[in-house]
């Protein structure tokens, strides 16, 4: 028999392997990000070569890269965070709402691909369909700032995943953990085209090894799926330590702790919000033609429910292995914490691991979103007459990116809400502003100018006041209150002038359509093209 | 919890259906640039 000396000897023993091993994959995975891009330096990638990338994506690889842009730490971290608290209720808020919003791209990816040369980034796309004849497009100004916006929230909730998963691999400090991603962005932010498509093909199959081996873990220590689903029907154990106890069954209620009308509104933001996000209509414009783009989706659905059925296995048998979590933690720390105490060493590093790829691979793209939004989209629109050097803009772009990246790192300091809920927010107010913009744009002659104004002001508006005022469905509120604006200003506004929407109706396009479309992306006798454009078109956003 | 399941496997389903619809359209319209190739789903 061991004494108490012995006994703490190995403890500390089994902590020390657990830490190497944590550190050694880690350690692997840097080795790996910083020499793929790195050789993407020694690459010589042409302008051609971007918008190569950007319109001629082949289906494999736009499948590996959707997968990798759709799945961040709010689908890795948060949705296992809400499993744990809410139960079941959170497939269908989230899982269910974001699946169906990915079914549902394919008619954004129909239209919008239809252009012989399409946009490049989505503010270009609402430049040329609803302001064509404007050197300086207001409205492309506006949907530029809410983007850079949208996107720097959507950058914070990464850097917040990034410091749990790091601080919990380390022992660092969370607050300590978090500047850890600046190291990453230093790196991960110079990468072009292929070395992106490359990072998230690796981390594809990173995310998707590291869950699986996850939830085995998981259905290995709760002794399978059945212990697990009559440990969601019977436990009362509080979601935090100290805290009010759980009504027996409500994991198992399809609308949990959240009540009907929360779990509608969530499931609508991310259904319909997601559709009409500005990284999903750009990543629609990339693949080769129409037919790839549905195709990709299509596939991805496939290997996204890979992903997400481990994630169910993770979130739900959680409860029974960590009945409460500690009290001052957020449910967004269930998911390391179950895999760091019941998973052997290697697999919680692999599973760790696959939780830093989904957050740095999403966080570098989206600050690469937001910094092209501010510097292309707001500078460069409104001061369209300025001597712009491609070298110059590029630097100038990367300081911007630094710079933002930073800011993100300094607001993650204190997170103010939850990663699902964030994501949530976020793609109820993309879809407050934009969704008649986008589907009524692809599919009515008739929506014009000052319809696409009335939908981005009127449901911005009318999406911050519902959530002021506490409305339970504040995306449905501004959905239908931008949906009259729209309709008026369609019967009052000025038709729309065929050079706007000819390219989504027509196969081919007249010679007036060609010319406005070569001014507004700026496109020489050669066909070239801005580097800069291409940058937020080839660094995509996850859900 | 089957009702959660359900309604995820609906999107699953809605996904399929309507991706198989649009690319049959594609087909349909025969343009080649959009991805029209003779079969359904190449």
């Amino acid at each position: 028999m061991l004494n108490a000396g012995e006994l703490q000897v190995n403890y500390l023993n089994e902590g020390v392997i657990c830490v190497f091993w944590y550190i050694f994959v880690f350690v692997l995975y840097t080795f790996f990000i910083i020499v793929l891009n790195l050789r993407s330096l020694k690459q010589v990638e042409t302008f051609a070569d971007f918008t190569t990338g950007g319109h001629r994506m082949g289906l494999w690889v736009g499948v590996f890269t959707t997968v990798a842009t759709w799945v961040s730490v709010a689908s890795v971290m948060g949705v296992p965070g809400y499993l744990y608290s809410n139960g079941v209720s959170a497939i269908i808020g989230w899982i269910a709402g974001w699946f169906l919003a990915t079914a549902f791209i394919p008619i954004v990816a129909y239209k919008v691909r239809r252009p012989k040369n399409p946009p490049r980034t989505f503010p270009e796309f609402i430049h040329l369909r609803y302001e064509p004849f404007q050197k300086r497009s207001p409205l492309r100004a506006i949907v530029g700032l809410l983007m850079s916006i949208g996107y720097f929230i959507f950058v914070h909730l990464q850097v917040v995943g990034f410091g749990i998963v790091f601080s919990t691999i380390t022992g660092i400090q969370y607050e300590i953990a978090l500047f850890g991603f600046l190291f990453f962005l230093l790196f991960t932010s110079i990468g072009g085209f292929w070395s992106v498509s490359v990072t998230d093909s690796v981390n594809t199959i990173i995310i998707v090894l590291g869950v699986i081996l996850g939830a085995f873990a998981v259905l290995y220590s709760t002794g399978g799926f059945v212990n697990i689903y009559e440990n969601l029907a019977t436990t009362t154990a509080p979601t935090f330590e100290g805290g009010e106890s759980l009504p027996k069954g409500l994991l198992l209620s399809p609308v949990g702790g959240f009540g009907f009308g929360a779990l509608c509104s969530i499931f609508l933001s991310n259904a319909l919000g997601a559709i009409v996000s500005p990284h999903w209509v750009t990543r629609m414009m990339a693949p080769k033609n129409v037919k790839t783009a549905i195709l990709q989706m299509m596939l991805s659905v496939l290997i996204l429910t890979l992903i997400f059925i481990p994630l169910i296995i993770i979130g739900l048998g959680a409860k029974m292995l960590i009945p409460s979590l500690p009290a001052g933690q957020t449910t967004d720390y269930i998911m390391p914490t179950v895999i760091t105490e019941f998973a052997h060493p290697i697999v919680g590093a692999f599973t760790l691991v696959a939780l830093c790829a989904a957050a740095i691979s999403t966080a570098n793209s989206m600050l690469l979103h937001a910094g092209t939004s501010i510097y292309y989209d707001l500078y460069r629109n409104l001061f369209p007459d300025k001597d712009f050097h491609d070298e110059k803009g590029k630097k100038q772009l990367r300081y911007l990116v630094l710079t933002l990246g930073f800011l993100a790192v300094l607001s993650a300091i204190k997170p103010p809400v939850l990663l699902a809920m964030g994501f949530t927010y976020v793609y109820g107010a993309f879809g407050a502003v934009f969704f008649f913009v986008v589907l009524l744009g692809l599919y009515t002659k008739r929506m014009n100018r000052l319809a696409a104004y009335a939908n981005v002001i009127v449901g911005l508006v009318a999406f911050i006041i519902a959530h002021i005022v506490g409305a339970t469905n504040p995306f449905l509120v501004s959905l239908v209150v931008s949906f009259i604006a729209v309709l008026l200003s369609i019967i009052i506004g000025k038709k729309s002038p065929l050079e706007a929407y000819e390219p989504y109706f027509e196969v081919e396009v007249s010679p007036s359509t060609e010319k406005v479309l070569n001014i507004i992306r700026n496109e020489g006798a050669d066909g070239s093209t801005d580097i800069l454009a291409n940058d937020s078109i080839n660094h995509e956003v996850k859900a | 919890m089957l009702i959660a399941l359900l309604s995820w496997l609906g999107s699953i389903l809605v996904s399929l259906l309507l991706g198989t619809f649009l690319c049959y359209r594609i087909e349909k319209s025969g343009v080649e640039r959009w991805g029209a190739t003779g079969k359904l789903f190449k």
